[in-house]
């Protein structure tokens, strides 16, 4: 039954017209929004990367340095959104030493990087940096998404710099039945796209996840976001978020279309066929202890994608830690805060 | 060593993102407000409430397509349907190939009119999975009727539009042709683009 009258309706949208009005005013008084909360300082800088060290917030930090390898899609300062939502706080509050790589914003320059390029020179030398600088033979790696598929790829080649590695959703299977990213790249002409564009704009990305669910993404949630207009603290949360999302840098051409033909489109990752830099990737080489994180509601990485790692790495230490949440709320949402960090600290500091 | 940006800001967030979507609610509002009070009526009258909710999608279905067919004429209705192709155009022209009919002034007529073309299929598949949702928005406040359940504000009416639009539309996206039609149709538009055939 229909509860509201046609006058209850009007004075609804009377009242919804008044706080978009009045809070208008406070999106445009509100200031700058930040991100990245925590202090960080640059130890290594190559070409567009920057490697980040975060201040460590015990005296004495576990001696083996952690990396995080982020996606090349979308910027790392997810990892570090604000000071109540900061995965890298709870990682260091637990004692570790926590390095982040930032790809930076891939320009026309950037075009030929390939998937060797971002894998055996960019995290390798990474890799090679804090060896040196801890005096360590091997180092942890915690790679994000498809920083999860560069580090396996990477941990594969060169095992013996890994102690140990975590993988947080990353993608393995990209062919289980329930991929829809797979789904809708699969009929793409790669080569022509790449050909045609050179880098892959982030805004045909964006468009792209924004097509998944874009009556929420694209409508509700602005209608949504006049509730909390007189809120200045839910207001710079949600445009903090905002921001992330719309954040999207353009993709190397080249790397993207290796990404995309081998791993999305021929899923040689979990058949061992992939080939980088001539070396081929095989996931039975990855024999450290491994940690495979995923979220068991998680759209963009459905969890039988990133489980596959289980039936197909070398490790006989395998893990692996379920998040009831979805893909962005294993980074920022407050049960993620309260979880993930002190699971994953506590696995790496008992290796 | 925190990243800032100043608010409102285009690289991160479009204040028109807000206002868009706030017009189209209202458009919203002003197409339920007839089914509001035709129930009314019919339940003062102890009428067919049935009828009366089939009637009035019926003539929703109606306007929402009459809006699809020329945006020009009531955009923020139109824009419930084609809320997915918006954002497509918006992408497409940020690549260089803009979203406009005319007729092409370069010899590359084929490219530009294969895009077109796929861009109709993409836009008929759109619209069915609207059609569908607003029968299962009709179907969901029947069952509500029938349980004595009400649904208590124009908002609630709208989430569960939202609803039935994302279950509809999630399956058109996960089914064998909108996969099919989704590659096609960036392949067909980065024809136009590579060829140079695109319209200034």
């Amino acid at each position: 039954m229909i509860g509201p009258t046609p006058a209850q309706i009007t004075e609804e949208l009377r009242r919804f017209q008044a706080r978009l009005a009045e809070g208008a005013r406070t999106l445009h008084g509100l200031g700058p929004i930040e991100t990245g909360v925590l202090s960080r300082d640059p130890v290594y800088q190559e070409d567009k990367l920057i490697l980040y060290r975060y201040q460590p917030r015990v005296a004495e930090p576990h001696p083996v340095p952690l990396l995080i390898v982020y996606a090349l899609v979308n910027r790392p300062y997810m990892m570090d959104l604000q000071e109540d939502r900061s995965l890298i706080r709870g990682l260091l509050d637990a004692g570790l030493d926590v390095y982040l790589i930032d790809w930076g914003y891939p320009d026309a320059g950037d075009r030929h990087l390939s998937l060797a390029d971002y894998i055996l020179r960019y995290i390798g030398h990474c890799v090679d940096h804090l060896r040196e600088r801890h005096d360590q033979d091997s180092i942890n790696l915690l790679g994000v998404c498809q920083g999860g598929a560069l580090s396996l790829c990477f941990a594969a080649l060169h095992s013996g710099k890994i102690r140990n590695l975590v993988t947080m959703v990353t993608p393995v299977d990209f062919h289980t039945p329930d991929n829809v990213l797979t789904h809708l790249i699969r009929h793409v002409d790669v080569d022509l796209l790449v050909d045609t564009l050179g880098n892959l704009p982030g805004q045909l990305l964006n468009f792209t996840f924004l097509s998944l669910s874009p009556f929420r993404l694209a409508g509700q949630k602005y209608v949504d976001l006049v509730d909390i207009l007189d809120d200045v603290q839910a207001l710079k949360n949600f445009l903090r978020m905002e921001k992330w999302i719309f954040d999207s840098p353009d993709q190397a051409g080249e790397a993207f279309r290796q990404f995309a033909k081998d791993f999305f489109q021929q899923n040689k990752l979990v058949k061992g066929e992939v080939v980088i830099g001539g070396q081929r990737v095989d996931l039975r080489n990855v024999t450290m202890p491994v940690l495979n994180v995923y979220a068991s509601q998680d759209h963009l990485v459905p969890p039988a994608a990133s489980k596959a790692l289980a039936g197909c790495c070398g490790s006989r230490d395998y893990s692996e830690l379920s998040f009831k949440g979805g893909h962005i709320g294993i980074y920022v949402s407050g049960r993620a805060q309260r979880e993930v960090p002190p699971a994953i600290a506590a696995w790496l500091l008992a290796r | 060593m925190a990243e800032q940006t100043d608010s409102p800001d285009p690289s991160g967030f479009d204040i028109e993102l807000l206002l868009k979507q706030a017009r189209t609610y209202l458009a919203f509002g002003e197409q339920l407000q007839p089914l509001s009070e035709r129930f009314h009526e019919t339940l003062g009258q102890d009428g067919d409430w049935g009828e009366a909710l089939r009637q009035h999608f019926d003539q929703l279905k109606a306007a929402l397509a009459e809006a699809a067919d020329d945006p020009g004429g009531h955009a923020d209705l139109a824009r419930l349907w084609t809320v997915t192709l918006d954002t497509w155009r918006q992408t497409a022209a940020s690549l260089g190939v803009p979203a406009t009919l005319a007729p092409l002034a370069g010899v590359n007529a084929k490219a530009w009119q294969a895009y077109q073309s796929v861009q109709g299929q993409y836009l008929d598949l759109l619209r069915q999975a609207a059609r569908d949702a607003l029968d299962l928005m009709e179907q969901r406040l029947g069952e509500r009727a029938a349980a004595g359940a009400t649904v208590e504000s124009l908002r609630e009416l709208y989430n569960l539009w939202v609803e039935c639009n994302e279950e509809t539309y999630g399956r058109m996206l996960r089914g064998p042709d909108y996969g099919a039609l989704n590659g096609r149709l960036l392949n067909a538009l980065l024809g136009c683009h590579a060829r140079g055939d695109t319209p200034a």
